[in-house]
């Protein structure tokens, strides 16, 4: 059975229990006064009864006398039974009151019984006068019977007045206890029915809040009602069903960023890709001019130069064309000994570049144009600037899985919320001297290509060197990903 | 505002309870408690102090004397009788507390042929015992256990020697008796003439009247005139005295003359405090009420058997009309 139901239950039940209790006290209290009534009744009708009785004995009697048949013999004969029934009814009555009255009655008619009896014999004893003597003084008797009887039932009054007059009292203060008691259950059940029906209400009301409150948008507030019935079964399934449109939003939430981000990616990439066909004009007629300059200088006998232009038109060529592409470790070490040559051929003796590459290490894939940005900066920020010169290290370490590159200078550092903005992408570079690309603009792309954070690392002392740590795995994480950027 | 209505709420609560709980009491209760129905067939004496007349203070302190003594020998005793000397609702009584058997009848003794024939026929076939009080009847008529009460010759003695002490051994006294000519008054009678016999001086007219008060008149206003120089009155039956006394007091003066009554009137010592009454007799009524229960008590627990018949008598003592106050 469901609970709110069974309140219903109870609340008819509590009423019908009151209602029963007190009809059962109001009928057995009736009964009594009834009883009580009866007895009275009762008292008064068996002294009426030897009256009557009595009297029915002397007409009985005198009938016999003036007739002595059979038939009236019997008739005395039943009559005096039935005054010796009422006697004995009579002796019932008795109590302190009336003891000596009563005994006094009941002797009375016995005097009377043997009265009638003596008549009887005289008058078989054909002594008709002394029977009728006897027959008078049974008259006598009999009217004295009356006669006591009303001062009997006039005793009986007073004594029972008080008793009447309780009677009475009491019939009226039942009248008002019907009234108070009728009032106070009225209260009680107003009470309880109130209470109750507000035990039904409240948690209905308290859903419909939440309700209100969940179609408003506000999936955060929990959703609590103090009951013990179906409503709070109610309200628990409604709170679930609140957490799991909340984990739902938020995954939808989740799942926007993640799509802003792509998008931002593929802004990046398109932007790169734009400076790219920016400079592809230029680029295509550069490289042919840089061909012919290249053969132009060896064929005047100027080698170096014919070389130091080779390597440009390479470095031209290599940006041209694997901006987009994954490459091999090889091919941007090769780029990067073309563009050290270029920068050897400016710089002299003041750039010194130290390699140390784990040969086995070189199939990695990689972006295109990964390293040179960085070496790039190395050159710009730790050589340029000094008149002596500087040192690069390039160390390419097999590390277990993953390839680790390094790149380091003896320049004088990088400050540590620069540095804190490169390695978070937030550093908009102004491009002085660059080939297009920045350094953010590698860490970007390292991030989305390998699909992992924390590829690339920068330690920096002032005055004391950089050094740029990428570590690349040996095989790509995320598949996926590369193909998204591969398009 | 919600927690002032509580507690309102639960103040009416609280006050319909409380009156609910009060009239549940009082309409639950009963404080009445009703005879005990008496079950005990333990047998007490039942005796009746039958009297001719209620109501009067001599025969008040009869009954209570008798209700006193009854209470005390375990008795349940009833005084019924009739008022104002009604003969005929007086015998009836007398019969009905035959015919009801009761264990025995103190009784005002009536000289008269009906009564002698209940107490003699009657009370003797069902075996009640009757004692006479107040009033005797002769015991060899009425075949009465005993007499408890004054000796009522002794009484008449003593009013006539009062009398003679009061107004001197000459004179004319005025008897003034009933036409019942019941026994008590006879035997009144027989006592101060004896006393006034050896007093030559003093002549005596006796004069009966009947006892209705017009009547009384009449034969004090006979009496007057017939002898004006009359000294002296005695009530022998007391209840003559009052209207007598009005009688003469309207003739005249009453101080002149000496009159005498017994205590056993109505009006006897409202007249003795007037003074109209110069001397009157006093029994002693509680005592004969209590000596009567007491002596039926003894015949009934056959403690003493016979009783003497010649009676119990009770005091008497004269009183002056200046010994009142």
């Amino acid at each position: 059975m469901n609970r709110i139901q069974k309140k219903i239950w109870m609340l008819a039940s509590v009423v019908l229990i009151i209602m029963a209790i007190i009809w059962i006290a109001l009928t057995y209290y009736n009964q009594q006064t009834q009883n009580q009534y009866n007895d009275i009744l009762q008292r008064y009708l068996s002294m009426n009864e030897v009256t009557s009785s009595s009297q029915q004995v002397v007409t009985d009697l005198n009938n016999f006398l003036l007739d002595p048949s059979e038939e009236n013999v019997d008739k005395l004969n039943q009559s005096k039974v039935k005054l010796n029934e009422a006697k004995g009814e009579i002796g019932k009555l008795r109590n302190s009151e009336n003891e000596f009255a009563l005994m006094n009655y009941m002797n009375l008619i016995d005097s009377l019984i043997e009265t009638t009896d003596r008549s009887l014999m005289f008058y078989e004893e054909s002594d008709t006068e002394t029977s009728n003597k006897e027959f008078t003084e049974a008259t006598r008797l009999s009217k004295y019977i009356s006669e006591m009887t009303l001062t009997l039932i006039d005793t009986e009054l007073r004594t029972y007045d008080v008793f009447y007059r309780g009677i009475i009292d009491q019939s009226a203060e039942f009248k008002k206890l019907g009234i108070w008691l009728m009032l106070l259950i009225t209260l009680v059940l107003l009470v309880i029915t109130y209470w109750f029906s507000l035990s039904i209400t409240r948690p209905v009301q308290q859903l419909t809040r939440a309700a209100n409150e969940l179609s408003a948008g506000k999936f955060d507030k929990e959703i609590k009602v103090e009951s013990n019935d179906e409503i709070s079964f109610l309200a628990q399934t409604f709170n679930r069903m609140r957490i799991n449109i909340n984990n739902l939003f938020q995954e939808i939430q989740q799942k926007a960023q993640l799509e802003h981000e792509l998008q931002q990616n593929k802004l990046l990439l398109q932007e790169s890709q734009l400076k790219n066909l920016q400079s592809q004009i230029n680029p295509h007629f550069l490289f042919n001019t840089l061909n012919t300059l290249s053969k132009k200088a060896y064929l005047e006998g100027s080698e170096e130069t014919s070389d130091l232009l080779v390597s440009v038109a390479g470095l031209l060529r290599y940006n041209l064309k694997w901006l987009d592409k994954s490459v091999t470790l090889q091919d941007e070490v090769m780029v990067i000994q073309q563009y050290m040559n270029i920068q050897k051929a400016r710089f002299t003796d003041r750039l010194t570049l130290h390699l140390d590459i784990d040969q086995s290490c070189l199939e990695v894939q990689l972006p295109g144009l990964t390293l040179q940005p960085i070496i790039e900066n190395a050159v710009i920020y730790a050589v340029e600037p000094r008149e002596d010169g500087g040192q690069i290290w390039l160390r390419i370490i097999d590390d277990d899985n993953m390839v680790m590159i390094e790149v380091e200078d003896d320049g004088p550092g990088i400050p540590e919320n620069i540095r804190r903005q490169i390695l978070n992408g937030e550093l908009i570079e102004t491009n002085r001297a660059s080939t297009g690309i920045g350094f953010t603009n590698v860490v970007k792309r390292l991030r989305l290509f390998y699909g992992m954070e924390n590829l690339m690392d920068i330690q920096s002392e002032m005055g004391a060197g950089t050094k740029v740590l990428i570590r690349i795995p040996k095989t790509r994480g995320i598949e996926q990903h590369a193909q998204t950027l591969d398009r | 505002m919600r927690k002032a209505g509580i507690i309102v709420l639960s103040f009416i609560c609280i006050f319909l309870s409380y009156l609910t709980f009060i009239t549940a009491q009082k309409a639950f209760q009963s404080d009445w408690k009703l005879p005990v129905a008496s079950s005990h067939k333990e047998d007490r004496f039942r005796i009746v102090l039958i009297t001719q007349e209620l109501d009067t203070p001599f025969w008040d302190k009869v009954g209570k004397g008798a209700e006193q003594q009854a209470q005390k020998s375990g008795a349940s005793l009833e005084v019924w009788g009739s008022y104002g000397k009604n003969q005929d609702d007086f015998l009836k009584k007398l019969e009905i507390a035959i015919q009801s058997k009761v264990d025995g009848i103190i009784v005002q003794g009536l000289d008269t042929d009906r009564f002698k024939e209940l107490t003699k026929v009657k009370a003797a076939f069902y075996g009640i015992p009757i004692i006479t009080v107040g009033n005797d009847v002769p015991k060899a008529e009425s075949l009465r256990k005993t007499y408890v009460g004054s000796n009522q010759h002794l009484a008449g003695m003593m009013i006539a020697k009062l009398m003679l002490s009061d107004m001197g051994q000459e004179g004319q006294v005025i008897l003034l008796s009933d036409s019942q000519k019941e026994y008590y008054q006879e035997e009144r009678l027989s006592g101060i003439k004896e006393v006034l016999q050896s007093f030559p001086n003093v002549k005596t007219v006796y004069a009966e009247t009947p006892e209705t008060r017009e009547q009384v008149i009449a034969k004090t206003r006979d009496l007057l005139n017939q002898y004006p120089e009359a000294d002296g009155f005695i009530a022998v039956n007391a209840n003559t005295a009052g209207a007598m006394i009005q009688e003469i007091g309207r003739r005249g003066q009453v101080e002149p003359y000496f009159i005498y009554s017994f205590d056993d009137g109505s009006e006897s010592i409202t007249l003795l405090k007037q003074k109209k009454l110069d001397g009157v007799i006093e029994q002693s009524p509680e005592m004969m009420g209590r000596k009567s229960v007491d002596v039926l008590m003894q015949w009934l627990k056959n403690e003493t058997v016979p009783l003497d018949a010649d009676g119990y008598s009770s005091e008497i003592r004269m009183i002056k009309a200046m010994d009142e106050r």
